[in-house]
């Protein structure tokens, strides 16, 4: 148990010093910019009490939130996204795993386009609010959307890599 | 009572969530707000060292920029420098016309970067990264920020050869400000720090610590640029003092330098020419 806490500690750490370091510094052609921090919340062992989890999105939020100066908005996308987590992976297993037998999809479980669509939902639903808290307004949501799209195939893309280069896979 | 209290510790979660999502909510539209403003302060105890670590690793990646950049404005402000310019005050000039004294001008610049250089030969040259392509012409006049480095001597497309003040048969015309006096610079082999100023007669009071600027009796050079300071009078040899001068330049880290351009040196040098074949 305790191996787990550091673990996952330690994933916050690395994973939102990445995220003020490199990541807010990113702009791929000039609109895109990855959120990558969430994949410490996707890893989240479910073992945890839910409670737990919405605390700790929501600091997760409020720190990345406080270097962007947008306070709440991350607070609010990373809520919802841990929020979402355990009905979006009920309905991609078609309601064939109850709530109390959820387990977090790795690499070694799942086909990597399952983990790429199922990230690229996650991603999406966090970016998505992101983009319409920080504008707050739903003129232009063309554009809105647009950047969400991008962003999130851009975070989809960094995750999935980072989950194949760090996860340990057993080889059968 | 009993069940609404069940009901609500059955369903904390939902309200959690629901609470949370509110305060960000709340956060968001207040935006505007003193709380906000507050909490913007507060929250620059923590992300104000991440910043300033941010960019104590990072700014090292700009210096190229902004070297460049800084070398732009030295020229611009070298450009304004009097030296340049040579007032037609004395000329005719009509009643009408008082206000604008004509400046003429003689000497421009651009900037190059060292990209070889020796100090410890007794032929020391220097290599820069501009050329005839960049209208470098033999014989400009080549200055660091502090002061004289040389002049140009070869060229070929892309760079040219600066024969510094180190070079044994390096020759520039310098004067002794505090005097009023002419003198030539030469240098010795081995030492990179000094050159000695020759041909100022001995009877006449140097003190140490006396600047040494150019004549701007070559053409090459603009008139009263540094180039050292007397470091040390030695008038035990002949009817002239030997004047051992610092070099205001530091040959050892060069790294921009600026390349003097004579608009009329064609038309001096021409005269110069005639002088000769008569």
């Amino acid at each position: 148990m305790n191996k787990v806490v550091i673990e996952n500690l330690l994933r916050f750490v690395v994973l939102l010093l990445l995220q003020f370091f490199v990541c807010n510094y990113v702009h791929l052609f000039g609109l895109f910019n990855p959120n990558i921090y969430i994949l410490a919340l996707l890893l989240l062992p479910f073992e945890m009490s839910s409670s737990l989890q919405y605390l700790i999105a929501f600091a997760t939020g409020g720190v990345v939130d406080l270097f962007l100066m947008t306070y709440g908005v991350h607070a609010a996308a990373s809520l919802l996204l841990v929020f979402a987590r355990p009905y979006v992976l009920m309905a991609l297993t078609a309601g064939t795993v109850k709530q109390e037998n959820l387990e977090v999809p790795m690499p070694g479980q799942k086909t990597w386009q399952w983990l790429a669509v199922y990230t690229f939902i996650m991603a999406f639903m966090h970016q998505f609010a992101v983009s319409l808290l920080e504008v707050f307004s739903f003129s232009r949501f063309y554009m809105t959307l647009f950047v969400a799209i991008g962003d999130t195939i851009f975070t989809t893309l960094l995750i999935v890599a980072l989950l194949y280069i760090f996860s340990p896979v057993k080889k059968k | 009572m009993e069940n609404l209290l069940e009901f609500f510790r059955k369903n904390f979660k939902y309200f959690l969530f629901v609470v949370l999502e509110l305060v960000c909510i709340v956060l968001i539209y207040n935006n505007m707000s003193y709380p906000h403003f507050k909490l913007a302060k507060a929250s620059q105890v923590i992300t104000g060292p991440v910043y300033t670590f941010r960019h104590a690793v990072v700014r090292h990646f700009y210096y190229a920029k902004e070297n460049e950049d800084l070398a732009e404005q030295n020229i611009s402000l070298l450009r304004e420098n009097s030296n340049n310019f040579f007032e037609e005050s004395d000329t005719v000039i009509s009643v009408f016309d008082t206000t604008s004294s004509k400046k003429k001008r003689i000497y421009d610049y651009t900037f190059a970067h060292v990209i070889h250089n020796s100090t410890y030969k007794k032929y020391n040259y220097i290599i820069i990264d501009k050329g005839q392509k960049d209208g470098i012409t033999p014989d400009m006049a080549v200055l660091s920020s502090r002061g004289v480095v040389g002049a140009v001597s070869n060229v070929s497309e892309n760079f040219a050869s600066v024969i510094p003040l180190l070079h044994a048969d390096s020759r520039l015309s310098a004067r002794l400000p505090s005097i009023n006096q002419i003198g030539t610079i030469v240098w010795e082999e081995g030492d990179p720090l000094h050159s000695y100023l020759v041909d100022i007669p001995q009877h006449l009071a140097v003190n140490i610590g006396d600047s040494v600027l150019t004549s701007g009796y070559s053409n090459v050079f603009p008139k009263d640029i540094l180039i050292g300071t007397v470091s040390e009078i030695d008038n035990s040899q002949t009817s002239f003092l030997k004047i051992q001068v610092e070099l205001a330049t530091s040959f050892n880290n060069l790294n921009t330098v600026y390349v003097v351009k004579n608009l009329y040196k064609d038309e001096l040098d021409t005269l110069k020419a005639s002088f000769k074949n008569e």
